[in-house]
This record gives C-alpha cells, sequence and structure tokens, in this order.
C-alpha cells in the first residue's frame, strides 16, 4: 500500500464484493440501569433488570454499517453468544443495518476465552474480511475478547480504534493511546475494537426496525462448532465497593493545599 | 393479554431515546417561556429540528395505511409509543396530528382523498374538528348549527367552540344540522377550508395546562357540495370513530406522565431530609409511591387489553370509557401527590409537574367528561345486569 495513513484507498470493486464484515454483540445490563449486587454475593441483579446491547459493541455495529454504506464492505454479520434472549440484541443490530444474525445459545457465564473460541469457529465457517467488536463489554470490563480472538486467529489486531479506514486489502486504524493517537495498518483480515470516539451510533429507524423483521438469524450451539464453552474460572464472592465517606469543607484555597500537602499528601 | 411483540419493544426504545435525547432538552426553555405568559409551544426553529429527526427515524404517520405512505403501526404498538413520548412536557406530535384520520379513511370519497386526506396523511395539511357549541358539549342534542340547501351549496350559520388547532389549520370538519331529529340524526360533516368567506375565527381560549382553543363563527359560510365528508345526515356515527382510539391515546398518556411523576417524586424522595429522615423513609410518601406503581400498572394493563381488542375489531366502546375515567382520575391523584413531595418546589413553573397536573386536570373534560362516561358506563351495566 503506498497511500499515505489517513487517506482512504479508492474502493476496489472486486474486493468490496467479498468483503463481509463480523460484528459480535453482548447483551448486557443497560448502562442506566444502578447495578446491585445480588444478595448471596454470587454475582449481580439481572432478573426484572433493563438489558441492552454492550454500548461498545453499537459502535461497533455503527462502524461496519458506515462501511457498508461507504462501499467499502458487502455484508454484515452480527454474532451474539449468550441467552436465547440475545437474540434481541442481534435483532438490534439487525436494525442499525446488520444483514444477518448468528446466535450461539449458551446459559450463565461465557468468559472471554470461550467467546474467542467460539467467534474463532465461526470465522472459520463466514471467513469474514474484518471483525469489529466493542473494546470491552460494560458489565465484566474485561477488554479481552478481541486481544484472544487476534491471538488465537494469529492477526493482526487494532485496538481502541478512534479512527477505520478500510482499504482493499488491508485496514487503517487509529488507536487512543496514552498521551495521543497512534496509527497502524493491518493486513486483512484483521481484528478491530471499537473506542468510545469511533462514531455515534445511530437510533434505529422504524421502517429499519420493520425491516429486521424480515433478516435471519441462525441458531446455534457450542456443541454445533465443536467448542467446550463452559468457565474456566470460578467467581468466589462479588460486592459493592465501600460507600464514599463524605467530603469535608475547607475555607480557603491556602487550607486546601495545605491539607493535600500535609494530611492527604498528594502533593 | 399477548405478549408485546421485540418489534414493538424496539420502537418503544427507539421513541423512549427519541424523547430523551431530543425533546427533554428542551423542557426548560418550554417551561421559562411558558412560566412568562408565553404559549406551550416550540419554537418555528425548535420544531424544524424535531421535525428532521422524525422525518430521519421515519417517526411519521404512525397510524397512516402502508398504501398512503404511513408505517401502519397496530393500536398496541401505537399506545406504547405515546407512553413514552407523554413523559416530557415539550409540546410534540407525531406527524400528522391525526384526530380526523380514521373518520376520512372512513367516509372520505376520491376527491376528497386526493385534496385532503392523502396531504394530511403525508403531513403537509393541518386539520382540525368542531363539534361542541356553546350550549351542547358532552350531550350532541343541543346542537344548533344548521347547514342548509341553497342551489349547488351548502351555507353553513351557527357557532362552535372549544376547537383546537384552529389557526394552523388547513381546513376543519364541521358538524352541523341538515335534517330533523334531536339527537344525532340528521347531522352532516363538512370539510371547510380555512379562509372560506365566512368562516370566523371568533377568539382565542386560553385553557389550563397551556392549551388554546378557538371559537368559531360560521356566518352564511357557503360550501359547495363536494365539501359534504360522507353521508347526508349520517356525520355522528363516523365522528364518533375518532373517539374511541382517541380515549386508549388518553389513558396511554396519562400513564406516560404518571410514570414520569414518579420517576421525579423517587428521586426527590430519597436525597430530600426532613427531620433527619428522608421523605423515602415517610410511610405517608412510601404509600403515595406504590399506590402511584399499582395504578400505573392496572392503568397500562387497560389500555393494552383495550388495544389489543380494537386491533381485533371488536366493539370498545365499555373499555375506553372506564378507561378514560379511571385513567384521568389516577393521573390528577398521582401528579399531586408528586408535587405534594417537592414541597414548595413542587409549585413552581420549573418542574414540568404543574403542566402535567393542569393536563390531567383538562382531561377529565375533553372527549368526554368523567361523568357522562360514568353514566354510560352505569347505563350499559344496568342494562346487562353484569359488570362486564
Amino acid at each position: 500500500m503506498r497511500h499515505s495513513p489517513g487517506v482512504a484507498a479508492p474502493p476496489q470493486q472486486d474486493t468490496a464484493q467479498a468483503m463481509k464484515l463480523l460484528v459480535p454483540v453482548k447483551r448486557v445490563v443497560d448502562y442506566n440501569v444502578k447495578v446491585r449486587v445480588k444478595a448471596d454475593g454470587t454475582g449481580v441483579e439481572t432478573a426484572n433488570v433493563k438489558m441492552s446491547m454492550n454500548p461498545f459493541d453499537e459502535i461497533a455495529v455503527e462502524e461496519a454499517v458506515r462501511l457498508k454504506e461507504k462501499g467499502a464492505a458487502t455484508e454484515i454479520i452480527a454474532v451474539s453468544i449468550g441467552p436465547a434472549a440475545a437474540a434481541e440484541q442481534i435483532r438490534t443490530a439487525l436494525a442499525m443495518g446488520a444483514d444477518r444474525g448468528i446466535l450461539v445459545e449458551v446459559e450463565g457465564a461465557v468468559e472471554p476465552l470461550a467467546v474467542a473460541k467460539l467467534l474463532k469457529a465461526i470465522i472459520m465457517k463466514e471467513e469474514p474480511g474484518l471483525i469489529i467488536l466493542g473494546k470491552q463489554a460494560i458489565d465484566d470490563d474485561m477488554n479481552a475478547t478481541g486481544q484472544m480472538l487476534a491471538a488465537l486467529m494469529g492477526w493482526g489486531q487494532g485496538t481502541f480504534a478512534s479512527k477505520v479506514e478500510l482499504a482493499a486489502d488491508s485496514v487503517t486504524v487509529t488507536r487512543e493511546v496514552d498521551g495521543g493517537l497512534e496509527t497502524v495498518k493491518l493486513t486483512l483480515p484483521a481484528i478491530v475494537t471499537a473506542d468510545l470516539r469511533l462514531n455515534e451510533p445511530r437510533y434505529a429507524s422504524l421502517p429499519n426496525i420493520m425491516k429486521a423483521r424480515k433478516k435471519p438469524i441462525e441458531n446455534l450451539k457450542p456443541a454445533d462448532l465443536g467448542v467446550d464453552a463452559s468457565p474456566r474460572l470460578t467467581t468466589l464472592k462479588v460486592e459493592e465497593p465501600p460507600k464514599r465517606q463524605a467530603g469535608r469543607k475547607v475555607g480557603s484555597v491556602a487550607e486546601l493545599v495545605d491539607k493535600l500537602r500535609n494530611e492527604a499528601k498528594v502533593i | 393479554m399477548t405478549m408485546i411483540s421485540e418489534e414493538a419493544r424496539m420502537l418503544q426504545d427507539l421513541v423512549a431515546k427519541f424523547v430523551e435525547r431530543d425533546l427533554m432538552p428542551l423542557e426548560p426553555a418550554v417551561l421559562a417561556r411558558e412560566a412568562a405568559g408565553g404559549k406551550w409551544a416550540l419554537t418555528d426553529a425548535e420544531e424544524e429540528v424535531i421535525l428532521g429527526k422524525c422525518t430521519e427515524l421515519g417517526l411519521w404517520g404512525l397510524d397512516v395505511p402502508e398504501a398512503m405512505g404511513g408505517a401502519a403501526l397496530d393500536t398496541v404498538t401505537r399506545m406504547l409509543l405515546e407512553e413514552e413520548i407523554a413523559r416530557t412536557i415539550t409540546p410534540f406530535e407525531f406527524p400528522p396530528d391525526s384526530p380526523n384520520l380514521h373518520m376520512m379513511m372512513a367516509v372520505a370519497n376520491e376527491d376528497q382523498r386526493t385534496r385532503y386526506l392523502q396531504p394530511y396523511a403525508d403531513g403537509k395539511a393541518k386539520s382540525g374538528i368542531a363539534i361542541s357549541e356553546p350550549g351542547a358539549g358532552g350531550d350532541p342534542a343541543g346542537m344548533i348549527t344548521r347547514a342548509r340547501k341553497d342551489g349547488d351549496d351548502w351555507v353553513i350559520n351557527g357557532r362552535k367552540i372549544w376547537v383546537s388547532r384552529v389557526p394552523a389549520a388547513d381546513f376543519i370538519i364541521v358538524m352541523a344540522r341538515t335534517g330533523e331529529g334531536k339527537r344525532a340524526e340528521g347531522m352532516t360533516a363538512f370539510i371547510v377550508e380555512k379562509d372560506t368567506p365566512g368562516f370566523i375565527i371568533e377568539r382565542e381560549i386560553r385553557m389550563i395546562g397551556g392549551r388554546l382553543t378557538y371559537e368559531l363563527v360560521f356566518d352564511d359560510c357557503r360550501v359547495p357540495e363536494r365539501q359534504v365528508l360522507g353521508e347526508l345526515g349520517q356525520g355522528y356515527v363516523p365522528m364518533q370513530l375518532r373517539l374511541n382510539v382517541r380515549r386508549l391515546q388518553m389513558g396511554a398518556r396519562c400513564v406516560g406522565m404518571c410514570r414520569r411523576a414518579v420517576e421525579m417524586m423517587t428521586e426527590q424522595a430519597k436525597q430530600r431530609v426532613t427531620f433527619g429522615v428522608p421523605l423515602a423513609d415517610r410511610q405517608a410518601i412510601q404509600w403515595w409511591i406504590a399506590d402511584a406503581a399499582i395504578k400505573i400498572h392496572a392503568t397500562r394493563l387497560m389500555v393494552l387489553s383495550a388495544a389489543e381488542k380494537m386491533e381485533a375489531g371488536h366493539d370498545v366502546k365499555d373499555e375506553a370509557s372506564m378507561l378514560k375515567v379511571f385513567a384521568t382520575e389516577m393521573a390528577g391523584e398521582v401528579i399531586d401527590q408528586a408535587m405534594q413531595t417537592f414541597g414548595a418546589m413542587g409549585m413552581t413553573k420549573e418542574l414540568p409537574l404543574h403542566l402535567f397536573a393542569q393536563q390531567a386536570r383538562l382531561m377529565r373534560i375533553y372527549e368526554g367528561p368523567t361523568e357522562v362516561h360514568r353514566m354510560a358506563i352505569a347505563k350499559r351495566v344496568l342494562r346487562r345486569g353484569a359488570a362486564f
């Protein structure tokens, strides 16, 4: 590739015709819900709680849809791994513009490694050119699936993307890193994980919600993909963070500086 | 009752987001203008932005048939959307404003469909309907506005009151007597375009809740034969068509307003401390909150059940009357308790609550006063000798 970073290559019709995008979406507790720890300390309460698509996955779907609208991709497959109800999140992705869905039904906890293995099995079957994931899910904040998937596939990864430019055989990803932006170019196929500032996801419009009803969702079990999705980790205990102590009022800046220096010893 | 479809939930989610991100941020400005004596309305600039959003999201013509370019949503879904949009005090209705849609769909002829119904369904024409008169509201028997035939024209004379949307309306459906009969007999609907000579907007009437209505005078107002909507002398029944769906809508709106009131109330109850204890720990407040939750749930079930029955083509006259009474009384009570929970703050014009309260009050009058509905329910129960 000879074009400079930041300049998209002209879409190449032949390659674009075959460019499939795979977008995994996770069902999580809605970001507006105040999460509560279960009384027995085994996890968080999800009964009678509003569930939604992980917001970072929404950004990933939006990016895929934009790439397709630009003509850089031809098909978007939304995948969810989780309970039967995760079909709702796939349906949301379909309403945003994905073409079809795959639901791998797993009850109970699924760890990032199991998700990565299941995604690998789907990738072998579907052969997408690019996988766009949310950088992490807002429920367990693992931030691991994308990286594990890249390792399992032996593909390049562009994590924490704030800009994605897809060319015929490569993808240029601007990454948000400490102290600035880093731009990497990955040979396709590749893995990208979406950060907050990549885009602002659209609302699925009414006509698109109606159209989503007719788009297909394939149902699979881990066994269909030959993957053992059972957990490797045991959660011992989940507890609420300690309540914040009430603050103290200070009379002046001088007093504040004094307290920060001599009591808190932070400056 | 059936489960709510996934699609309906998604649409509800869409409208909830639209309300929270696009309409609620306008509330402070809307409230400030109203408090300063201005109108409870969006500015043209605000409305343009919101209408643009609606177009983008396809939130347009929700109950308009697909053949006319609408979304043709089922009644249950539409009620869920009504509930969401009622959570904000920002005045907005998904276009077209559709009180007359069902009546026109039932009786408009080909020519009227082209001239009035289609532009209306496209959101390009606005309309109103003039039924009440100074001496005739809930009881149509007193209606004295009359149209008499003169050559090929009809000449309308009379006075109408409490008519909404008038200055902006491109046409008004006017109910007038053309024959003999005491009550609903001999009543005909006419389409009267704005600027028709003899159609006079007598005065603007400021209602509580920021609403405006108008008094109209028809002084030898001459319209051609082609303006007769539906059958001569048979205008009453199609006019009623719009009412049941309106009453269901009002039920859903009450649920939406009360949900907002309870959200505000719980937030306040948790943070406001009196005599060393948060309001949320006081039984008086707890019972208000519990009762509100119970009634909201009950009202929503009434709305959805009636909507489902209506969708299946059944008559929901009884349910619509029951809902109209129950939902509007519930809203009055819940919103009042929310205001009480806020103390002096609840008496200000800075919160949406005072406008909700006034609008809920108004709802006990329009589309049939509570007492008329109770009377109708009782009459039917007495006749049947069974509740429902």
